[in-house]
């Protein structure tokens, strides 16, 4: 299915991100710190997105609550509802559904803007110039996109909780008060922590992989709108494959 | 280098309003699982846990007071669960009381139920191996479920025949039908409810009565409390005894007089005897009675002759003219 050339690309892609990654981690720990530069891109990666990540994950709280409804109704365990939505909210949706709006907003907005930094040379002046370019776009984005995103699951969750409460409100009533006791009843620590965890690993990804695509953009126009978008692709799947892992890990340490 | 175009304030805002409510979602999580707050420990040893695991609820009476920490297997027939217990239940944790393992709902996780027990005992110390009792699991329940099941079958069949029969009894029909019995029983409770507000007040007049009774009011009141018109009623129940006695003394006399006189009587003896039995007294009463008839007789003869005689006649003669006079005047009346 796959030509040879493919899977060399693929292996090649790999490694590269990894050299880049290891890259990263050796020059974050030296000064001289960005800090500045990393609270401002923590400001346009973490706040600027909050907006996009409250709307998308009440419409999902809301949305999930109304479809899952008919089915615990049908049991006749519909006073589950808040159980169930808050369960599945808290380790799967909201972490991951925040990571994919993350992806497309964050991932590719740092691949165009480091894509045309590069194209336009911008980047090889700053090395001229003596600024260490690696620390100063790279480092930056990808921590502050590692720190935000967890943040941003944290208030999606709960955003997309009220939606929750006002699906569950719909077709019942339901005191907040006890929606909200019902949701932290069945809630351990086991749900919260590895969502919390994982959703590190998502802000890495999406971090990473955006800069290393803006990084190694290639010339021209077009190198710009490809290394976005393949930006938002390839983090969008690894987004899914680190879900993937961080399922198995919970698992195996009987965390689940 | 864009300088400061972003707003530290609303990073801040956004940084520390996640952070809350992680801090919160974690707080929340830890209180309900008794992560936080201070803690004992007690343990319960049992033959079977059915399933249960560590994290699972305790409760007290239906609070969630703890969870399970540990399942740990002591032998072959024992398996000691410990408990983590929030110390503000250590007070009403008797060491009497007892644990059970129950589930939560049909189908929820299991719980461990501690029940308390009446009756006087120490409150619980950390370490206490509380008594247990085994709750008939729910393989137990169905096999008991199978036979209560026959049971009902029988009663059901048996309350089906009853119905039928309810069915096809038309004097049952007809009596429920009929729209009148209802009215009717409607009267006679109404009847019965008048009948006994009535009582109801009668008894309270009674009642008032009585009261007044024992407080002196009133002539039966008087009677049985007054003292004096008790002793006055004494008196005069002794009087009337007396007055029995000389009666009875009297009644004595009486009757052994008519004894004499008819003992008299029978002998011949003494006046009255004489006035009703002696014949030969009446014929000389009779005679007495002839001769005084003779004697008037003659005397009438006397006067008669005594009117003729000179010395009277003119008397007479006046006293004839006068009555002749009045006879004319009677005449001319009429």
């Amino acid at each position: 299915m796959f030509s040879s050339r493919y899977w060399k690309f693929f292996f090649e892609e790999t490694g590269n991100i990894a050299r880049f990654a290891g890259r990263l981690f050796s020059q974050w720990g030296k000064p001289r710190y960005e800090i500045a530069e990393f609270f401002r891109q923590c400001y346009i990666i973490g706040y600027k997105s909050l907006p996009l990540v409250t709307l998308t994950t009440f419409i999902m709280g809301l949305v999930l609550t109304m479809q899952i409804r008919p089915f615990l109704v049908d049991y006749g365990v519909e006073s589950q509802l808040p159980a169930m939505v808050g369960i599945a909210i808290v380790r799967e949706i909201g972490p991951v559904i925040t990571a994919l709006i993350f992806a497309g907003k964050i991932g590719s907005s740092i691949g165009a803007e480091l894509g045309s930094m590069k194209v336009t040379e911008q980047i090889d002046a700053m090395e001229v110039s003596g600024t260490n370019p690696f620390k100063y776009l790279v480092v930056t984005r990808v921590l502050a996109a590692t720190f935000m995103l967890p943040l941003l699951a944290i208030l999606g969750d709960v955003v997309a909780l009220y939606g929750a409460y006002l699906g569950v409100n719909m077709s019942g009533v339901t005191s907040f008060e006890l929606f909200w006791a019902k949701v932290f009843k069945y809630l351990s620590f086991s749900d919260v922590l590895p969502a919390f965890v994982k959703s590190f690993f998502f802000g890495f990804a999406v971090g990473i992989v955006g800069c290393y695509k803006g990084y190694y953009s290639k010339k021209g126009t077009e190198g710009v709108g490809q290394s976005a978008n393949s930006a938002v692709v390839l983090s969008s799947v690894l987004i899914f494959i680190i879900d993937l892992i961080a399922v198995q890990i919970t698992d195996v340490l009987n965390l689940n | 280098m864009a300088a400061k175009s972003f707003s530290n304030f609303k990073l801040g805002v956004f940084v520390l309003a996640g952070l809350a409510f992680l801090i919160l979602s974690l707080y929340l999580i830890g209180k309900n699982k008794n992560i936080f707050g201070a803690t004992f420990m007690v343990k319960a040893h049992f033959r079977n846990v059915q399933g249960l695991t560590s994290g699972n609820n305790v409760r007290y009476a239906g609070i969630q007071v703890g969870t399970v920490k540990k399942i740990t297997i002591l032998d072959n027939e024992q398996i000691e669960v410990e408990l983590l217990i929030d110390n503000k239940m250590k007070p009403y944790i008797r060491k009497n009381a007892n644990a059970t393992i129950a589930t939560d709902g049909l189908m929820g996780n299991k719980v461990v139920n501690i029940i308390p027990v009446p009756g006087n005992a120490n409150p619980v110390v950390p370490g206490d191996i509380l008594i247990t009792d085994e709750v008939p699991g729910l393989d137990n329940m169905i096999s008991t479920f199978s036979g209560t099941n026959n049971d009902l079958a029988v009663v059901v069949a048996e309350l089906k025949r009853f119905m039928l029969r309810i069915n096809s009894s038309s004097a049952l029909w007809s009596v429920l039908n009929d729209s009148s019995l209802s009215r009717n029983l409607n009267v006679s409770l109404e009847n019965i409810r008048q009948a006994t507000a009535r009582a109801n007040t009668m008894v309270g007049d009674l009642d008032g009565l009585l009261l007044d009774v024992k407080n002196g009011k009133g002539s039966l009141g008087a009677i049985l409390t007054d003292t004096a018109i008790a002793e006055n009623l004494n008196v005069a129940l002794m009087q009337i005894k007396h007055v029995a006695v000389e009666a009875d003394t009297l009644a004595k006399e009486l009757s052994q007089l008519t004894r004499s006189i008819q003992y008299d009587i029978d002998q011949g003896k003494g006046t009255v005897n004489a006035l009703l039995k002696d014949s030969v007294m009446t014929r000389s009463i009779h005679i007495s009675l002839d001769n005084i008839q003779q004697s008037t007789h003659r005397f009438n003869e006397v006067m008669e002759g005594l009117k003729h005689s000179f010395l009277v006649r003119g008397y007479f003669r006046k006293l004839e003219k006068k009555q002749a006079k009045e006879a004319e005047k009677d005449r001319e009346a009429q």
